[in-house]
């Protein structure tokens, strides 16, 4: 049995039903719930089964044709996962940073990293961007953004 | 009923309301347009914008992206042979040609005049049938419910393709187990939340939809290579005449009035949606056209187009029947638009028709002003909107990610959503290398919790039993539906498969 995309990918679910079904005996239940016939511990294990169920079928079914060959080369992954680490490091910085300067980072640098490499550019596009949709959220539009925590300092 | 038709009428034709359709059709335009975001991830990316509207003017806003996206990506499988969105692949197949024989600006025209047509057409049956669903769905019980809901769950799963039938099942118990995280709506009892206070409300619907949908597409896009490439690629189509002859006009017409009556009532079914309906439209005229015509099917045939695009505005209207009426959404763009009525504490279903009949009524007229604005705006600015594509990719997708995440942030102003985020974009983008659709997830997701609350009555009611399940004709005759539409895809393979067996017998 050859492990094609689908039966990974069923092998992968098979795993993620059996630890959803293997964490909802943790729901903790109130006196007597035992005896109902549905608490918050019913829908939980029915799910994992039913997830177990589709996972043994993906298996062991024959797989499926595979379908347009998309070819994703490394250079693309790591872009893809680039991108994600920026915005991830966008979350860790916008309550020190404050928002204009963490969106202006963001950007530029997300810019840079899908190829701009004009400076004229990458600072146009990223500074006024961030200082006007700032002023638009904060003094058009009334929204409270909380400012840096370094300003406390 | 015409009283609500006129509650409808004075809503939508509020100033403010006017312009949420007139921007929501722009906005929709330019985001279809770009290939890789349709429909659903335009109207996941407007749901931040609605949060601080009224839910009508939020809804209708929605309604007019909805239809502008559908639009947008005709215009780039016409212009580009490039679908923004799978309900316009079918699109491309005569569109491209016709572009390609320098007649874009009239096969442009067509479209709009078709997906016009069949929006209107849509329109006028929902005005009749929503209202007459309702009623109906008055008297349904919380089985009725029950099945009505793994009958939505069913089809999506069982339209969604051949060799994906079992992963879209997959994905839907993938969308009712995250539905399961956080507090339980019946107890109260904390679960999957791994002590986190920030998984106590469980996980949001619009943190959920943008990840999966927005976020989650342009990385597979970048991932792709093709990074939205539009820009060298738009430059060359030059639009010609936009003109129509009578002689085309009465070519198209019964074509027209055809696949929107038809469209209609393929998108009312639920999980089927405007892609089934538009690739059957377009397979019922190539039958039924004479053999002189239908060679030129594929080379440009003004019949090839004009079916889909119908029928493909038709179906999204119809989509809006079980949504509003039973509050049960019919596609994944109707499924975001659930999840944000009850954000806005609306519950669509039987009781919105007579609880917010200025929300019912004024989401179907604002349709029909989202498809006249379509014509009558956006059609001549075409040529403009499409210069909006000439952004550099690398400043566009940036731009596309920071919407993305700002407006889950703005929502809930805590940066552990921006986190989430990216972990379940990782997870998608993984589930989208394995070919699993996204879909029926988020089906699941938003059913999930109104699912577990019907059963659990129904199961409280008949005192564990599932006897439920046959003791009422109405549950049990949509349960039926359920596994017809279930084992459908099978059966017809078997038949064909016994069909082609038979044949080479009797060779």
């Amino acid at each position: 049995m050859n492990l094609t995309k689908d039966r990974f990918g069923g092998l992968l679910f098979l795993l993620v039903s059996a630890t959803y079904g293997y964490y909802a005996a943790d729901i903790p239940l109130l006196p007597g719930d035992k005896f109902e016939p549905f608490h918050a511990q019913t829908m939980p294990y029915w799910l994992s089964s039913l997830g177990i169920f589709f996972s043994f079928l993906l298996i062991g079914l024959k797989p499926a044709p595979p379908s347009e060959n998309e070819s994703i080369s490394n250079s693309n992954l790591v872009l893809m996962l680039g991108l994600m680490a920026f915005t991830f490091a966008f979350s860790i910085a916008l309550p020190w940073l404050g928002f204009p300067i963490t969106t202006s980072i963001f950007l530029a640098s997300s810019y840079w990293l899908l190829g701009e490499r004009r400076l004229k550019m990458l600072l146009f596009a990223s500074v006024p961007f961030a200082l006007v949709f700032w002023l638009l959220l904060t003094e058009v539009l009334d929204v409270y953004i909380a400012p840096a925590r370094f300003i406390f300092w | 009923m015409f009283e609500g038709v006129f509650t409808g009428l004075s809503t939508a034709l509020m100033p403010f309301n006017i312009m949420m359709v007139v921007v929501g059709c722009f906005a929709g335009t330019f985001i279809g347009m770009l290939p890789g975001l349709g429909p659903i991830s335009a109207v996941a990316l407007m749901i931040p914008i609605t949060y601080t509207l009224d839910p009508s003017s939020g809804i209708i806003l929605m309604a007019g992206v909805y239809y502008g996206a559908v639009f947008g990506g005709s215009t780039s499988s016409i212009l580009i042979n490039a679908p923004g969105c799978a309900s316009t692949l079918v699109t491309t197949f005569d569109g491209y040609p016709l572009a390609q024989k320098n007649q874009a600006g009239k096969a442009l025209a067509l479209a709009a005049y078709s997906s016009f047509c069949g929006g209107t057409v849509g329109a006028i049956i929902l005005i009749f049938a929503a209202p007459a669903l309702a009623s109906v769905s008055l008297s349904f019980q919380s089985s009725d419910y029950f099945a009505l809901m793994v009958l939505g769950l069913t089809s999506v799963a069982a339209f969604s393709g051949k060799g994906q039938v079992i992963k879209a099942m997959m994905m839907t118990v993938f969308g009712l187990m995250i539905a399961t995280v956080g507090n339980d709506v019946i107890t109260g009892a904390p679960r999957y939340t791994f002590g986190q206070m920030d998984l106590v409300d469980g996980i949001s619907f619009l943190l959920l939809a943008m990840a999966t949908f927005a976020l989650a597409e342009v990385m597979m896009t970048i991932m792709r290579g093709k990074m939205f490439s539009t820009s060298e690629t738009m430059q060359p189509v030059a639009l010609s005449s936009m003109k129509l002859s009578l002689d085309e006009v009465k070519e198209v017409a019964p074509t027209i009035a055809r696949s929107s009556v038809f469209g209609f009532i393929v998108g009312v079914l639920p999980g089927a949606g405007a892609t089934i309906a538009s690739f059957l439209a377009y397979g019922l005229e190539r039958n039924l056209a004479p053999e002189r015509l239908r060679k030129m099917f594929g080379k440009g045939a003004l019949r090839g187009l004009a079916a889909p695009e119908s029928a493909n505005n038709a179906a999204s209207t119809g989509s809006f029947v079980p949504l509003l009426t039973l509050g049960i959404p019919g596609s994944g763009t109707t499924a975001i638009m659930l999840g944000a009525l009850i954000a806005y504490g609306i519950q669509p279903g039987p009781r919105l028709y007579v609880d917010h009949p200025d929300v019912f009524w004024s989401v179907i007229i604002s349709m029909y002003f989202g498809n006249l604005v379509l014509l009558v705006l956006n059609l001549p600015l075409i040529p403009y909107i499409s210069r909006l594509l000439a952004i550099p990719p690398q400043i566009l997708n940036p731009l596309i990610i920071f919407f993305s995440i700002i407006g889950v942030y703005l929502v809930s102003f805590n940066t552990f959503d921006i986190q989430m985020m990216v972990f379940i974009t990782l997870i998608a983008v993984g589930l989208k290398m394995l070919d699993f659709p996204m879909a029926p997830m988020l089906l699941g997701f938003i059913l999930g919790g109104m699912l577990e609350k019907n059963l659990s009555r129904a199961l409280v009611v008949s005192d564990g039993s599932f006897d439920f399940l046959w003791n009422r004709p109405l549950t049990f005759s949509i349960m039926c539906i359920t596994l017809i539409i279930l084992l459908l895809p099978w059966l017809l393979n078997l038949g064909r498969r016994l069909g082609t067996r038979l044949l080479s017998a009797a060779d």
